[in-house]
């Protein structure tokens, strides 16, 4: 059924598809001065985003700043590192909130035991999360579609009990007094004001969209791109697949790390609940809602995934209407626009040209499922009449 | 002796998908490999580009025993395969198909592109179309041409004969024909006996995992047990 109701029927959304279509065709053939000019605008209106004349409509309730931090900025960052496993080399990841969980237990563990500079206890936390996605991966890796998304999902719980279980990192207690980032001197200062947070979280993201749109148009991208769309063809054509799978699951790994450490730098508490499976779907759902594989939808669909519960806290005439409190209500609300988003825009909100044409072959990253079924000669035989 | 394979077994599981099948295939050659569904014509294929680890056996390829190498390094060593239901990417254009080809090459693919744009001018119409909107011909063109992307010694083509219509298979065929001339080994696996025997120098007949019967493939043409079981005739 994937891509099916896409192509077909007056859909009210059908016009918001054409305006992107349009906007892409504009983008492909812009100059490079015009393609900056964009990306300048985006950076300028992200550092003008706290501003409280925006936060008063976007969040009435909360402090706009706060809420751009988490869950807003984290689960973009999230969603963005999960977009490399996910999006660009089809490896369908349930568990990916480890990595997280490990950033965000480095930060707190060495900040409070060893009193470790927190820029360091960030890159550790990096480097650790990069490990244990390669020791994830390299037995794990072999493994296709579903089965991967079961031992994935597997790795996430383990982390999240074995964290509750280890007294030496708090068990289920978690850990207290995180450090603040250090203070860079004459430039900021960490303390308890949120904005410095929004913007540390704002350079991490824009460091890894570079990052990750390097990996994308270079040979590694070229690589998983092959991978997620026939991972067999992709060796046949000379690419080592399971290196590069492994590739992936490590950088996903290290993005997720970072917005681990962050995190622990801001929130001061952690404890393994922090990190619960039902946060790896959300950035999961994040992914796909905005059409994995392209990054202006993966940040749009973290976006909204993670803003609209919070909106929908303050639905003041929901409370006329129903006369009970919104808040009770919000996440059978954001369901029922989730459910209703995917209805009308099956690919994600954004997806990429080149993703709308695998979803419509039936392959590419999830969709693939490619477990080798055992049997003689396992012929799918995807038989058509040539024209 | 350019690709030999020695008593080989393959297991799915525990089943035994191949049980002993031994082959040979010498430079210049076009060989194919004829059975019904489940003889084992598309894992023996895969066995000797790497996408299925064998149980026992060897394969020899160039002199060299092959049979532990990971499949990406046999395509460096020589081996190219147009996989079964053709496996072409979706989301990539047909010329970024092709250089997916060329993926592990460093040297000049300007000649390489033009001769596959050569044979099959229907891709070079239609460049820059994405390859998941290709009709089923049309992607047995992309897979065959990106397989020869690679350079490959020997060519394996799995069925590029499948689903396609008699006009298209008979052009088909006629470019295998083509590439085996200029200078490409081919081993091809197929179900339409028929026209694959015809082309063929030898050809081995597949059942249940095992080689049945081995001869020049004309020969195999006028074989009354094959024509009963496999070509539909008396």
């Amino acid at each position: 059924m994937k891509g099916n109701g896409v192509t077909g029927n007056a859909n009210p959304l059908r016009r918001v598809g054409a305006l992107v279509d349009g906007a892409r065709d504009w983008w492909e053939h812009a100059k490079a001065w015009q393609r900056y000019l964009v990306y300048l605008g985006a950076v300028v209106f992200a550092l003008i985003l706290p501003a409280p004349a925006i936060g008063s409509f976007m969040s009435p309730g909360a402090d706009w700043t706060s809420v751009l931090i988490y869950p807003i900025g984290t689960y973009i960052l999230l969603a963005v590192g999960l977009n490399v496993v996910v999006g660009q080399a089809g490896l369908l990841d349930l568990g990916f909130v480890a990595f997280f969980a490990i950033g965000g237990y480095s930060v707190a563990y060495f900040g409070t035991q060893y009193g470790w500079n927190y820029w360091a206890t960030v890159a550790f936390g990096i480097i650790l999360a990069a490990v244990s996605g390669v020791i994830l991966g390299a037995p794990t890796l072999r493994l296709r579609g579903d089965y991967l998304a079961i031992v994935t999902l597997g790795f996430g719980e383990i982390v999240r009990i074995t964290a509750n279980n280890t007294d030496e990192i708090g068990g289920a207690r978690g850990i207290t007094n995180v450090p603040h980032p250090t203070d860079i001197p004459g430039v900021v200062e960490f303390g308890l004001l949120p904005a410095p947070y929004y913007y540390l979280i704002l350079i991490a993201i824009v460091l890894v969209i570079i990052f990750s749109v390097r990996l994308q148009k270079s040979r590694v991208g070229r690589a998983w791109a092959a991978i997620r769309e026939d991972e067999d063809a992709a060796e046949l054509m000379g690419v080592p697949t399971f290196k590069f799978k492994l590739l992936a699951f490590a950088i996903g790994a290290m993005i997720g790390g970072l917005a681990g450490g962050i995190y622990a730098g801001k929130a001061v508490f952690i404890e393994p609940n922090t990190f619960p499976f039902i946060l790896s779907a959300t950035i999961l759902a994040a992914v796909v809602l905005g059409g994995a594989g392209n990054l202006p939808g993966v940040i749009l669909g973290a976006f909204v995934i993670a803003w609209l519960p919070e909106r929908f806290r303050e639905v003041n005439w929901l409370k006329d209407v129903l006369d009970r409190d919104p808040a009770e209500y919000r996440i059978l609300l954001f369901g029922g626009v989730l459910v209703l988003m995917m209805a009308l825009r099956p690919e994600g909100l954004l997806p990429s040209r080149r993703r709308r044409a695998e979803l419509h072959e039936g392959t590419g990253g999830m969709g693939t499922m490619g477990a080798e079924v055992a049997g003689p000669d396992t012929d799918v035989t995807t038989t058509e009449a040539a024209k | 002796m350019l690709l030999e394979i020695k008593d080989i077994h393959v297991h799915y599981g525990k089943i035994a998908a191949i049980k002993g099948i031994s082959l040979e295939v010498d430079e210049g050659e076009i060989v194919s490999l004829i059975g019904a569904n489940g003889a084992g014509k598309t894992t023996t294929l895969k066995t000797i580009s790497g996408l299925r680890p064998l149980t026992s056996g060897k394969v020899v390829f160039n002199g060299e025993d092959i049979s532990k190498m990971p499949g990406h390094k046999r395509v460096m060593a020589g081996i190219g395969q147009s996989p079964e239901g053709r496996g072409v990417f979706p989301g990539m254009t047909v010329q970024e198909n092709l250089l997916m080809g060329a993926y592990t090459r460093k040297d000049a693919l300007d000649a390489d592109l033009a001769e596959v744009y050569e044979l099959f001018p229907r891709l070079a119409e239609r460049k820059n179309q994405f390859g998941g909107t290709m009709s089923g011909g049309e992607q047995q063109m992309i897979a065959i041409g990106r397989a020869l992307m690679t350079k490959p010694k020997v060519l394996l083509l799995d069925e590029p004969s499948m689903g396609l219509a008699p006009m298209l298979i008979a052009q088909i065929f006629e470019i295998i024909k083509e590439i085996n001339k200029r200078g490409t080994t081919v081993l091809l696996v197929e179900q339409n006996a028929q026209q694959a025997l015809k082309l063929s120098d030898r050809a081995y007949v597949l059942e249940t995992g095992r080689v049945v019967k081995s001869a020049p493939g004309p020969a195999l043409l006028d074989d009354p047990q094959v024509r009963a079981a496999y070509l539909g005739g008396h």
